[in-house]
């Protein structure tokens, strides 16, 4: 059956397949998470806090054919959650990464993580979850990698953009911007205007800019 | 058809357009000469600074050297850069490029880290598009996939990448206006009779024109519009009379 609903799965733990039960990888996760087996997880091998599913293609699938595509488009149309795939790419699977790549991020839109064997896609798993363990401590978005820089003044970038216009330097754009306000205001501005700020051959060079 | 791009009959076949970062001449030149000679793209080589490749009105890619992930050395240049990058453009994609082998160097066995792990979990709980190339042909070979797929949902950068003359010094003061992509500032100078145009727009009329998501749209406007406080310049004023 197509089981790709969600689970709540607590912080720190990781809800795995039963199939995977007693192989290399579940040995290896032991100990570093919390792992817990369960049946009838369907097309996902490992659900992760934070509403994201592991589904692993191992080098044997990628041999086999197409039966691990029709197992990711079915995830991809049955699943809201954010699915991450990890592939064994080794030197016989290899020469198919390429097109699976360019199934699951370019046409399926999910993640795709390689990894050399089982002991690499245990490291990975363990990092995913001791991440979103750390987000959770922490105040949100404290991703290094997300988000947005804070806010800085625009005064600084609001000077260097008028400094663009020829004939006005850092001098004239500030008089400018004392007199005008903003962009807005300086682009409204009459030419007779501007010539009682800055002199008629700059104020003309403004106006025509 | 160049790119692959269907034709439609009747119409002229579009070159899709990639810009590409100066600085990539000398680090990715292969990556360049592929996407012209073999793939057929329009490659405009500008200084971009932000980001290594822009290949639609929203997609800004970067290309990273995995052994640059392997090392927490690298860990504040990255996420300043993808911070940075967040803030103008609304997707972004890392290729993560394996490392060229130098002549007489037998291929260094790739030794993963934990932190590589780290910055891939962190890459992707950021929403930010993670693709791995094996080298500079592949990059390009993935660029192009990356601009097709923008071209089929009608983000592909559509105007002329050169202005000249007074236009190029209006796209000048467009990028110098912090948050805005180098596409977006195309977009503007081929969208508005003038800067006094763009000033007076909306947002939605600056959305529209400069092809920017609302929130962006609304940092533009925000921009032109800011009543600009001496006070809050970081060096103190140069003084009088001089």
């Amino acid at each position: 059956p197509v089981t790709a609903g969600s689970i709540v799965v607590p912080l720190g733990h990781v809800v795995g397949n039963e199939k995977w039960r007693g192989s290399e990888l579940a040995q290896r996760l032991q100990g570093k998470v919390r792992l817990i087996f369960e049946d009838g997880l369907g097309l996902v091998d490992f659900h992760l806090p934070n509403r994201t599913c592991i589904l692993l293609i191992s080098e044997a699938d990628l041999v086999a054919g197409d039966e691990f595509k029709r197992r990711l488009v079915k995830f991809r149309n049955a699943s809201s959650l954010r699915g991450i795939v990890i592939v064994e790419k080794t030197p016989i699977s290899d020469q198919y990464y390429l097109g699976v790549q360019k199934l699951v991020v370019l046409e399926l839109g999910m993640v795709l993580l390689p990894v050399a064997n089982q002991g690499e896609a245990s490291q990975l798993i363990i990092q995913l979850v001791s991440f979103c363990v750390r987000e959770q401590g922490r105040e949100r978005g404290s991703n290094p990698l997300a988000g947005r820089q804070r806010a800085r003044p625009a005064e600084p970038a609001v000077l260097q953009a008028l400094q663009r216009i020829p004939g006005v330097g850092r001098a004239k754009a500030l008089l400018l911007l004392q007199r005008f306000g903003s962009i807005h205001g300086l682009c409204n501005a009459d030419c007779q205007q501007l010539e009682q700020a800055v002199g008629q051959t700059v104020a003309q060079q403004i106006y025509t800019f | 058809s160049p790119a692959g791009i269907p034709r439609v009959p009747g119409e002229p076949s579009p070159s899709l357009c990639i810009l590409a970062d100066s600085r990539e001449i000398s680090s990715g030149p292969e990556v360049l000469s592929c996407l012209r000679a073999g793939h057929g793209l329009r490659v405009q080589v500008c200084s971009l600074g932000s980001s290594d490749y822009i290949v639609s009105n929203r997609l800004a890619v970067d290309r990273v050297l995995q052994s640059e992930l392997q090392s927490p050395g690298n860990r504040n240049k990255l996420s300043q850069r993808l911070q940075r990058l967040q803030g103008i453009f609304e997707r972004i994609c890392v290729i993560v490029e394996t490392d060229r082998v130098r002549p007489g160097e037998t291929s260094r066995c790739f030794q993963r880290t934990q932190h590589y792990d780290g910055v891939l979990s962190a890459l992707v709980q950021a929403g930010i598009r993670i693709l791995f190339s094996s080298c500079q042909e592949e990059t390009a070979a993935l660029l192009k996939e990356l601009a097709l797929l923008e071209h089929r949902k009608d983000a592909a950068i559509q105007v002329p990448t050169e202005p000249e003359g007074h236009r190029r010094d209006i796209l000048n003061f467009y990028l110098s206006i912090p948050s805005l992509s180098y596409g977006a500032a195309l977009n503007l100078c081929h969208s508005f009779s003038s800067i006094t145009a763009v000033a007076n727009s909306s947002v939605p009329a600056l959305a529209a024109g400069a092809r920017l998501s609302r929130p962006q749209a609304e940092e533009l406007h925000r921009f032109l519009r800011h009543d600009f406080d001496p006070q809050l310049l970081p060096q103190p004023l140069p003084a009088k009379g001089k």
